[in-house]
């Protein structure tokens, strides 16, 4: 085992070095960009089979017209141990009267967030800028990033599908197309070590493009995630093999494509409402989506932070969560639906904010809105938005006192050639209150 | 069995809300026998044990026991202490306004009555002098708002935050208190968010 293994798979098994071996030296494998592991050590372990257990034991739900009864202990314990809500003061009475937070919150400071009561050695950090433009730096921890793995197992037995991936077989493939994307291999330790990869369908990753799908019908995953960009590429690689389940993210799954990819892969795909803040909120099953997690509590806000009565739309408000290095407590998402009761059970209908958005070059090529966040990712920037209006011309507008114009505009050149007409406003207002925010529009 | 419908959402919200200038008017016509003279060992005009006790009841209770209204009847007091006691009457007179009653505040209102805030406001200002400063009549009032777990009409959660840390030393000194306390865990977390960010993260079955 190489150094970097120890620490990316501090459990690594046989099997699961012979998987990883098998993914990167694979005759059809693309080429990776980044070193990812699952980092889940054998405590790490005990708490994911705990996670799984306490997911099929306990429904997502609360009483309607009342609050979920975990509620009070979490807040109790976010208002002792996490800075940012003691300094607060007294934690009001209602819960009502609590102040929200929104993602400018969060992307000022992060650590703000994170309890006294948590030790920091196994802290990880996901940076993201999700559809809203403002850089996130999520802290997390391996058992919450690994936590995705039971979730979907157990979200998918919903549609009755059973995932049975262990040594020797390939779990998930999370599959992007982007120009540039962080791609690599990794095993998925409470799956037997089962391979899991993070990929990117573009072709220029690929040594031939044709090995594409090479690749991925030898490996003959269980499952696909991916966004509904990816999924479009999915449907044209002609794969022979055929998945349980097609999972889509990041962006709205539009009724066409789910029944093209149903038809074309002969197996459930189902949309999942997630975001990096709080992982995995909903699915979407018969016209609604339900909600996931247990300890995660949802409601729906006018813009002026007050609780709207069920079957009113709003934005989408969130306290609770898995990730116990972030606790949140009335987290604007900055998403809108309404809230409305089914067979007892809180869902979200209506749900707006994901939109799926393709951008064209001079040249007539599709750039996704992931291309714009790559390039931009390492500019210096609070928030930002792009906009493409018919005639092609790109608007950036941005926030963030140090950002330099020159070279946000060879950033942006560099995805879309040297001859995209392109306009910089430096602004701090990005949407009127109450509306949502959209970073990437094309007309 | 009858079942109530869920209180409607413009209900609950008024509950949680007092109108912040009934309030401050309701100190600045603090009556006379308010600043009496509290009770030590044996002399002294007000027991002020005494009107926490109704005042409590008042609220919705619980009722207190013996034991929790020592502290309102001390044997010996400073001057420090008895400006603590004046101002305990004093808040019992403001918590003595209708809208505050039958509210099960009881608890809540016993710990500012008895806690660390009240006694801080206590060293800084006494009660005349607290009734005839604008400024701190509202110190007291959001202060007390905040322990009761309320907020003033008209201000969200944010806002009614904000205007305390503006108005009110006690809660300046709080906050202060707590950065500095908080310090050296957020320098801490902030660098190893720091360090954590220039490593790769841990994979994900799926992109959020």
């Amino acid at each position: 085992m190489t150094d970097s293994d120890a620490e990316h798979f501090p459990l690594l098994t046989d099997a699961g070095r012979a998987m990883l071996k098998r993914l990167r030296e694979h005759p059809h494998a693309p080429r990776y960009t980044m070193e990812c592991g699952n980092r889940v050590t054998a405590d790490d372990l005990r708490r994911l089979q705990a996670f799984e257990h306490f997911l099929r034991e306990t429904p997502p739900d609360w009483p309607e017209g009342a609050l979920p009864t975990w509620l009070d202990a979490y807040l109790e314990h976010a208002y002792a141990q996490v800075p940012a809500y003691r300094r607060r003061g007294p934690r009001p009475t209602r819960f009502e009267d609590i102040a929200t937070i929104d993602r400018g919150d969060l992307s000022r400071a992060p650590w703000d967030y994170v309890p006294d009561d948590v030790a920091l050695d196994g802290l990880i950090v996901h940076k993201t800028t999700g559809t809203t433009g403002q850089i996130l730096r999520v802290p997390t921890h391996p058992v919450v990033s690994s936590g995705s793995f039971p979730l979907l197992k157990v979200v998918l037995e919903r549609f009755g599908v059973t995932l049975t991936a262990g040594a020797g077989q390939v779990g998930v493939v999370l599959v992007g197309w982007q120009r540039k994307a962080f791609t690599y291999p990794s095993v998925t330790p409470q799956w037997g070590d089962a391979g899991h990869l993070k990929l990117n369908l573009h072709p220029d990753d690929w040594r031939d493009p044709a090995d594409r799908a090479r690749f991925l019908d030898d490996l003959y995953p269980e499952v696909y995630t991916g966004d509904p960009v990816a999924f479009e590429v999915l449907l044209d690689l002609g794969l022979k093999t055929r998945p349980k389940a097609l999972i889509s993210t990041a962006t709205t799954l539009l009724p066409g494509l789910r029944t093209r990819l149903e038809a074309a892969f002969g197996c459930p795909v189902v949309d999942l409402y997630s975001l990096n803040e709080c992982n995995a909120v909903a699915v979407a099953r018969a016209g609604a989506f339900e909600l996931i997690q247990p300890r995660l509590y949802v409601e729906i806000l006018d813009p002026h932070g007050e609780p709207l009565p069920d079957g009113e739309r709003g934005e989408v408000v969130l306290t609770g969560g898995f990730n116990f290095m972030w606790p949140l407590v009335r987290y604007r998402t900055n998403d809108y639906a309404r809230r409305i009761w089914r067979d007892g059970r809180p869902v979200l209908v209506d749900l707006e904010g994901r939109a799926p958005v393709l951008f064209r070059t001079p040249a007539g090529e599709l750039r996704s809105g992931l291309d714009v966040t790559f390039a931009l990712k390492h500019m210096p920037l609070a928030q930002f938005t792009l906009h493409q209006a018919s005639d092609g011309v790109l608007t950036l507008r941005y926030s963030g006192a140090m950002a330099r114009p020159d070279q946000l505009r060879a950033a942006l050149l560099e995805v879309f050639g040297p001859d995209q007409a392109l306009e910089l406003v430096e602004t701090d207002l990005f949407a009127a209150p109450g509306e949502k925010m959209k970073q990437y529009i094309a007309d | 069995m009858i079942l109530l419908p869920p209180p409607s959402p413009l209900l609950r919200h008024y509950n949680s809300l007092m109108q912040l200038e009934t309030l401050l008017r309701r100190i600045a016509e603090t009556p006379p026998e308010f600043f009496e003279a509290p009770f030590v060992g044996r002399s002294g005009m007000v027991h002020v044990g005494a009107v926490v006790h109704d005042t409590l009841i008042e609220l919705g209770g619980p009722e207190p026991a013996i034991e929790q209204l020592r502290d309102f009847a001390p044997a010996k007091a400073d001057e420090q202490e008895r400006r603590r006691l004046r101002l305990a009457l004093l808040t019992c007179w403001l918590l003595g306004e209708r809208g505050f009653r039958s509210r099960d505040l009881g608890a809540r209102a016993l710990a500012f009555l008895t806690g660390s805030e009240l006694r801080e406001l206590a060293g800084l200002v006494d009660a005349p002098k607290l009734v005839a400063d604008p400024d701190r009549r509202e110190e007291l009032t959001r202060l007390t708002l905040r322990a009761l777990g309320l907020r003033p009409a008209g201000e969200t959660a944010a806002q009614a935050q904000d205007r305390l840390a503006t108005v009110s030393s006690v809660e300046a000194a709080r906050l202060f208190r707590e950065s500095q306390a908080a310090e050296q865990r957020a320098r801490e977390v902030r660098e190893a968010m720091a360090r954590k960010a220039a490593q790769e993260a841990a994979d994900k079955a799926y992109r959020e």
